[in-house]
Formats: C-alpha cells, sequence, structure tokens
C-alpha cells in the first residue's frame, strides 16, 4: 500500500492545480460574464464573474436575421456528419483492425498522411469540386467535406480500440454460425460504445466548430453555419463582443454538455488502442 | 447449385444509403433554383441574358421591352463585406468593375435571386451589390420532385421486397440494390440534364453578353458520376465477393464507402492542388508555368532571406512555433497527468473536467478571446501588468510579444488533449511495477525515470507527431489572434500561404507554398522513421 502524502504537499498540490484551473476557466468566465453585460465593448478589469445580468445580447441575437437558420444549419451539419462520420470510420476501423489484406499499411498511411495535407491547398480544388456538383450554398455540400475530414483521426482512435477487443469473443460466435457482419454489427460495436461515443463528439466537434470552409462554400447568409457568423462580430469592421460571447456562449454550450457527458470515455477511448497491455 | 453466400443486411442496406444519397443530392440540387413568390426558374431555358454589373439603370433602359421603375439600393451586406475581407480587400476593388462583374456574373449564374419578372419571358434579377442581371427565359420542361422522392420510396419497397422474397442472400442484395438505384439514378440524371443545361446556359449567355469569360460552367456530367460511381463499385464489389467470400474482399467491402469519399473529396482536390502549383493565376485562367512558383518561394525572390515574407523566414517560424508549442502541451499534460492520476487526490474527477474544458471550447472562439484579452487598451493581461506595476504592452507591435500571444492561445487551447493521452496511457501502466519498485527502494525520479516514462512512450509518440502536423497547420490561432503582425512576421507557413491565395489570389503560387508544406510535414514524419513503427507497435 502507498502512503498518503503529507499535509504540506497535500496543500501544495492542490494549490497548484488550484492556480492551473484558475488560469484555464478565466477565458470561459470572461465569455460568460460579456455575455451578460448589455455593453459590446471589451469588458475590462479582473473580476471574471458577472457583475450585470442582462439577456440583451442574446434577444438581439434571436432577432438578427437568419440566425434561426444559422443554428439549424449548424446542427444539421454537425448531426450528419457525425453520423456519416461514424459510419465511415467504424467500417474502415474494422477492415484494418479484423484482416490483414495487401494494402492496409498502405491505407493506414493515407490515412495518416491526409493529416498533413494542407487546407490552403484543398480549398480552392474543393471549392471547384462543389461548384461543379452545385453543392455550394448547400449545407450537402459541407457534410460531405466535414465526413472526409473527420474520417482518418476516427479510424485512428476506432482502430486502436476494435485491437483491444480480443478475437475470442468473434471465434466462438464464428463457431456459432455467426456472419461476419454479425460479428461487426453484434459484437464490435456494441463492445466499442465509448470509443465510438468519443469518435462521435470529434466528428461531432469538426463540424461544428469549423468556418473557414464554411465561410468560402457559403456565399448566402441563410445558408451559413453559426461559427461563420459569430466570428464576424469581432472582424475587420465591427467589435460587437457582447453579440459575440452570448454566441459563443450558446455554440459552446451543446459541446460542453457532450464533453461533459462523454469525459468518462474520452480517457479510455482516446488511448485504450495505444496502450494493449 | 453451391450455396449463395450470405452477407447479411449489410449489402442492400448500404446501396439503399448510397441511392436515398443521390436522391438527396437531386433533391437539394433541385430545391437549388430560385423562387420568387410564384416564379421559378427552374425548367426554363435562357436564352438570352445580359448583366449590367455596375447596376446602371441605362444600359438596362435601353434593352428592348424592358422598363425598370425599381431597383433597390443595397449596400453590400455584410456577408460580402466578409467575402472580400477573405480575399483581401485590394484583390477586388468595388471600382473596378471588371473584378466586381467577374463576382457578380459568378453569383447571378450560380442563384441569381428574382426580383421581378417583365412578362413571361423577360426575368430581372439583382444580385447583391446592385448589379442587375436580365434574362429572357423560355419555359422548357419543369422538373418535379417526384422522380426523387418516389425513387427513394420505389426503391426501398422494391428492395424490401427482394428480401423477402429471395431472403438476405447476395443475389437479392445486388437485385435489391438494382431496382433501388435505377429509378433514383435516372430521375436524379434527368433532373440534373435539366438543371445544368439551363445554368449552363445561363452562364454560357451572361458570358457573351459581357464579353466576360464564364467562370464557372456547369457539368451534368459531375451528378451523374456521382450517382453511377457507388453503383459500379457496389457491384464491382458484390461480384467480387459473391465469388468466394475470401477475407480480403470482404476487407475491402467494408474498406471501400470510406475510401470512395476520402478519394473523392481529399485525394482528387489533393491532385488538383498539387497540379496547380505548377501554374500561374491571372483572372480566371491558369497557365503552365513550370517549376517557376517553387524557384521563387526557394530563392525567396524579392526579399531578403531575413525578410518576413521569405520563405525561409517563415519556416524558421514555423518549426520553432511548432517546437514550442508541442513541448509546452506535453509537458503541461503530462506534469498536470502525473498529478491528477494519484488514487489518493481528492476531487481529482472535478479538476479533470474542468481542466478539460478548454478542448471544448471552439478554437475560433479561444483565438478571438485571448485576441481581446492582448488588447493593449482594454486587455486583461495589460491589465494584471498594471497592478503588478508594469507598463502596458503594445503585444502584436513586436515580434516576440505577438508570438508570445499566440503560444500563451494555444498552449491554452492544446494541452487538454496530450492531457487525456497522458491520463489514459498512465491507467494502463500496471501497478505492481511501482509497488515492486518501492519494494527495491527506488526513488520517485527514478520510478518516472524507469516506469513511467518508457512505458508511456508507446502511446505518447503518435500522439506527439500527430499533435505537432496539427500545430504547424495550425491556422485559426495564427490567423485570429496576431493575424500575422507586424508586418507577417508571426505568420506561418500555412496562414502565408492562405494569403497568397486569397489576398493576392496568387492560386498557382500558394499551391506551391501548399505542395512544400506538404514535403515539410511528410519528410518529418519519414525522417523520424517512426510514425509507422510506432504506430505499429502501438496500434498492432
Amino acid at each position: 500500500m502507498k502512503q498518503t502524502p503529507s499535509t504540506a504537499m497535500n496543500i501544495a498540490t492542490h494549490g497548484g492545480l488550484i492556480c492551473v484551473v484558475v488560469a484555464t476557466l478565466f477565458p470561459v468566465l470572461w465569455v460568460i460574464k460579456m455575455a451578460f453585460r448589455p455593453s459590446q465593448t471589451f469588458a475590462t478589469g479582473l473580476n471574471p464573474f458577472p457583475t450585470t445580468f442582462s439577456v440583451a445580447n442574446f434577444t438581439d441575437l434571436f432577432a438578427e436575421p437568419f440566425f434561426w437558420e444559422q443554428l439549424g444549419n449548424s446542427f444539421i451539419v454537425a448531426g450528419v456528419t457525425t453520423v456519416a462520420g461514424v459510419f465511415l470510420a467504424c467500417t474502415s476501423a474494422y477492415a484494418l483492425s479484423r484482416f490483414r489484406f495487401p494494402g492496409r499499411r498502405a491505407a493506414l498511411m493515407g490515412f495518416l498522411v491526409t493529416q498533413m495535407f494542407p487546407g490552403t491547398m484543398m480549398m480552392i480544388p474543393l471549392y471547384h469540386l462543389l461548384d461543379q456538383l452545385m453543392l455550394l450554398d448547400r449545407v450537402l455540400g459541407l457534410v460531405l467535406v466535414y465526413s472526409t475530414t473527420a474520417i482518418p483521426f476516427c479510424v485512428w482512435m476506432l482502430k486502436g480500440y476494435f485491437d483491444t477487443i480480443p478475437r475470442a469473443i468473434e471465434e466462438s460466435a464464428l463457431m456459432d454460425g455467426a456472419s461476419q457482419f454479425t460479428l461487426f454489427w453484434r459484437i464490435i460495436l456494441p463492445l466499442s460504445r465509448p470509443a465510438i461515443a468519443v469518435t462521435a463528439l470529434f466528428s461531432f466537434m469538426t463540424a461544428w466548430n469549423e468556418f473557414i470552409l464554411a465561410a468560402t462554400f457559403m456565399s448566402d447568409e441563410a445558408a451559413y453555419t453559426l461559427p461563420v457568423r459569430l466570428q464576424q462580430y469581432v472582424g475587420q469592421y465591427t467589435a460587437e463582443w457582447g453579440h459575440f460571447a452570448a454566441g459563443a456562449l450558446l455554440v459552446s454550450l451543446p459541446v460542453m454538455i457532450l464533453f461533459l457527458v462523454l469525459q468518462k470515455h474520452l480517457v479510455g477511448g482516446l488511448t485504450a488502442g495505444g496502450v494493449k497491455g | 447449385m453451391g450455396v449463395e453466400p450470405r452477407v447479411g443486411l449489410w449489402m442492400p442496406l448500404a446501396t439503399l444509403a448510397f441511392c436515398t444519397l443521390i436522391g438527396a443530392v437531386g433533391l437539394d440540387r433541385y430545391g437549388a433554383h430560385v423562387q420568387d413568390e410564384q416564379l421559378t426558374w427552374s425548367g426554363e431555358r435562357v436564352l438570352d441574358a445580359m448583366v449590367a454589373s455596375d447596376g446602371s439603370v441605362d444600359r438596362l433602359q435601353a434593352l428592348d421591352g424592358i422598363k425598370v421603375d425599381r431597383i433597390v439600393d443595397d449596400p453590400a451586406p455584410r456577408k460580402y463585406r466578409f467575402l472580400w475581407s477573405l480575399r483581401g480587400e485590394e484583390a477586388l476593388d468595388p471600382a473596378n468593375v471588371d473584378d466586381a462583374a467577374l463576382v457578380e456574373v459568378y453569383l447571378a449564374a450560380r442563384k441569381a435571386a428574382v426580383v421581378r419578372s417583365e412578362s413571361d419571358h423577360l426575368k430581372v434579377a439583382r444580385t447583391h451589390a446592385g448589379a442587375v442581371l436580365v434574362a429572357r427565359v423560355d419555359r422548357g420542361r419543369d422538373v418535379g420532385t417526384l422522380p426523387f422522392y418516389g425513387g427513394i420510396l420505389l426503391g426501398l419497397i422494391l428492395c424490401l421486397g427482394m428480401m423477402i422474397w429471395r431472403g438476405t442472400g447476395i443475389y437479392s442484395a445486388l437485385l435489391g440494390a438494382l431496382a433501388a438505384f435505377v429509378p433514383v439514378a435516372g430521375g436524379a440524371a434527368w433532373a440534373a440534364h435539366g438543371l445544368t443545361l439551363q445554368a449552363h446556359e445561363l452562364a454560357t449567355a451572361v458570358a457573351s453578353a459581357t464579353g466576360l469569360q464564364a467562370p464557372f460552367v456547369s457539368n451534368p456530367a459531375g451528378v451523374i458520376g456521382l450517382a453511377g460511381l457507388p453503383l459500379v463499385l457496389m457491384i464491382v464489389l458484390g461480384i467480387w465477393t459473391r465469388s468466394r467470400a475470401s477475407a480480403n474482399r470482404v476487407a475491402y467491402t467494408y474498406l471501400m464507402p470510406a475510401a470512395v469519399g476520402m478519394g473523392l473529396l481529399v485525394l482528387v482536390p489533393f491532385i488538383v492542388g498539387v497540379a496547380l502549383a505548377f501554374m500561374r493565376h491571372d483572372m480566371g485562367t491558369f497557365t503552365w508555368v513550370g517549376l517557376a512558383n517553387f524557384g521563387q518561394i526557394l530563392s525567396s525572390e524579392g526579399y531578403g532571406l531575413t525578410h518576413p515574407l521569405s520563405f525561409y523566414f517563415t519556416l524558421a517560424v514555423t518549426i520553432g512555433w511548432t517546437a514550442i508549442n508541442v513541448v509546452l502541451h506535453v509537458g503541461i499534460g503530462l506534469a498536470l497527468a502525473l498529478v491528477l492520476q494519484r488514487p489518493t487526490l481528492r476531487f481529482r474527477g472535478v479538476y479533470r473536467v474542468l481542466l478539460i474544458v478548454p478542448w471544448a471550447v471552439p478554437s475560433y472562439i479561444t483565438a478571438l478571446i485571448w485576441k481581446g484579452m492582448f488588447d493593449k487598451q482594454y486587455g486583461m493581461i495589460n491589465h494584471v501588468f498594471g497592478v503588478i506595476g508594469l507598463e502596458p504592452v503594445a503585444w502584436f507591435n513586436g515580434f516576440w510579444t505577438a508570438f508570445t500571444a499566440n503560444v500563451t492561445t494555444n498552449t491554452w487551447l492544446g494541452f487538454p488533449f496530450m492531457m487525456v493521452v497522458c491520463l489514459g496511457a498512465l491507467q494502463s501502466i500496471p501497478r505492481d511495477l511501482y509497488e515492486a519498485a518501492d519494494v527495491d527502494g527506488a526513488s520517485a525520479w527514478a520510478k518516472f525515470r524507469h516506469i513511467t516514462l518508457p512505458l508511456l512512450k508507446p502511446a505518447l509518440l503518435p500522439a506527439v507527431i500527430l499533435g505537432s502536423v496539427w500545430t504547424f497547420n495550425m491556422f485559426n490561432v495564427i490567423y485570429l489572434v496576431s493575424n500575422g503582425q507586424p508586418h507577417h512576421s508571426t505568420d506561418i507557413l500555412i496562414t502565408e500561404a492562405y494569403r497568397w491565395a486569397f489576398e493576392q489570389d496568387r492560386y498557382g503560387y500558394a499551391a506551391a507554398y501548399s505542395v512544400i508544406i506538404f514535403l515539410v510535414l511528410l519528410s518529418y514524419s519519414l525522417l523520424t522513421q517512426r510514425v509507422t513503427k510506432a504506430a505499429e507497435e502501438a496500434y498492432g
């Protein structure tokens, strides 16, 4: 058994951690403070806690033309991307984890190498491609692009997790006459729920937070996703910090909630594959 | 007759999903037509069109049969200001009619907003910056939404019917897939033909009316190709899997959906991007220039080696930026993970949740907030400086201060990922190793050095490599926090490339820049030679 550290040590540890936590939460508190402040300037001072409670920024935001459309777009894009991204990542990760076939290594490397493609290089060709398919200004175009962006990381993560599932389970199922698809659908997927949850979270975040591609591909304000509109509030021409903070709060909320719900799986889901014992 | 290989529901369902997608594409595209209250351009053939790019009413009045009594004066809405700011102010001068016209013609051709209809045959469209598009149209066939909804429904019924009739074997799966596909694809192609014909003609007519090149001409082959590709692949793979369900073929079938998507939307644009690197862009046309772009970049033509716009200066900044960030991410992440994994620590769950928060905040929000924090006048940082008696700093006026601001932001953004990776890896280190070390009387440092670190490495290495690649290409932070200030000196390669493309319109040059970025990253990971090895070791 390990002995308990001394009280002094304990206090020092907690003190240090609290310092880090304060530094971590400060900008977040700042957003909350500005969101509830009836002003558009950047909040000054040192007190990170809200001093006023005004919902003016939020009501302004809701009254914006297209706000609800943009919110809807964001939800549709992120939702469909999540489903598509996770489905595609699951099937490929399964193939990469359970089969040894010619080209497997190349595929694994390929997924990794795509992470090195600079976004600027893809933007112009993608723009033309979507234009050819008449998918500019359409939610579907963004969904297609985001799904493929999210796939490589998800594949690597899921493959690592699948690797940790003992093959013995599948072998015994095979004995019982299960089909290949049953193995995948009824054994691997249910066992990988934590990893899939984390993968879904990442896919969702990819689509939910992206703004550069969305700003390039969408020229119709009604087709914007929320981030495109939000970061214009403090762009070159305007500095509406209050509106920005209120919007930032709204945008961060779904992700925060998902993070809190899934944070237990985060630790396991992210590294389980990396460290099979 | 041999036993029919069973593939389960997977095959027909996947095909049905594809068909639905195609149907959705068709519907989506069909919905792309612009509607006035009652008027729609869908299904009409454009015979002639003209654009008054400067929005001048005179030119319109001169057109036969058109009386323009009202052109709404619409100051460019925010979104176009944004479009311009994305592409750079100087690149698009609203006073420069040619540029404005090009953009407007393009926008008009893509989705002209019909504001009024003079007659059955004349339509006036107003685009956003006041340009006016007049088109003479002829009613053609109007493609309803029936082919799409009907196709999807029919396909579904047929597919299910086949499966009930013949079971879920491979033959019925293929037949069902085919049955589902044909009506949808046919409808999509039919409608796509009608629509793209119209869009094509509109674009051409506009081009001939203005003497400008039609910059983007729609192509029906794209949609039909998109519709056909999955079908062909499905059939080929189906037959292939059918012949003998060898493990390889099953593997390829599982890999295929993602591979098709990646091929179409990642590989193709990548290849096009590489091709662009050998071209020069000038007013919408590309000319082949061979290696000239690379030569210009690598010789840092026009700039001294230490000039902020020199490639080597930017490369040095990028490498420094990546190294510092990754060291800070891993250092802070590992330190926190070591503290948080102690079972005796109280509230560790709370700490963990709170420390993950930066990860959950969208990075553009983080970046903009930190930019505000570093503001000379209002920023919190300078306020703190004032409290402890230091002079306020104009953060974005000097290279090092601006660089520090960027690094601070990105550190805040990135350490939780590494912390979580470390936490996961630490959890899997067997406790008894430490207990054995305790028995041997090993010091805390010795335990860390000889147990924790070596066992952490396999999980940490891929994360570090991935992390450095991400940091190398971290566009958001640089672009939104320092925005390259002062004088582009804090730009990293990726933001520099973005500026060349969208602020200078030098697409070829920017593409060459991007190719170099890619090559640098690739050689980095090959040089470490451990990506594959470490990954294989770690992930099997």
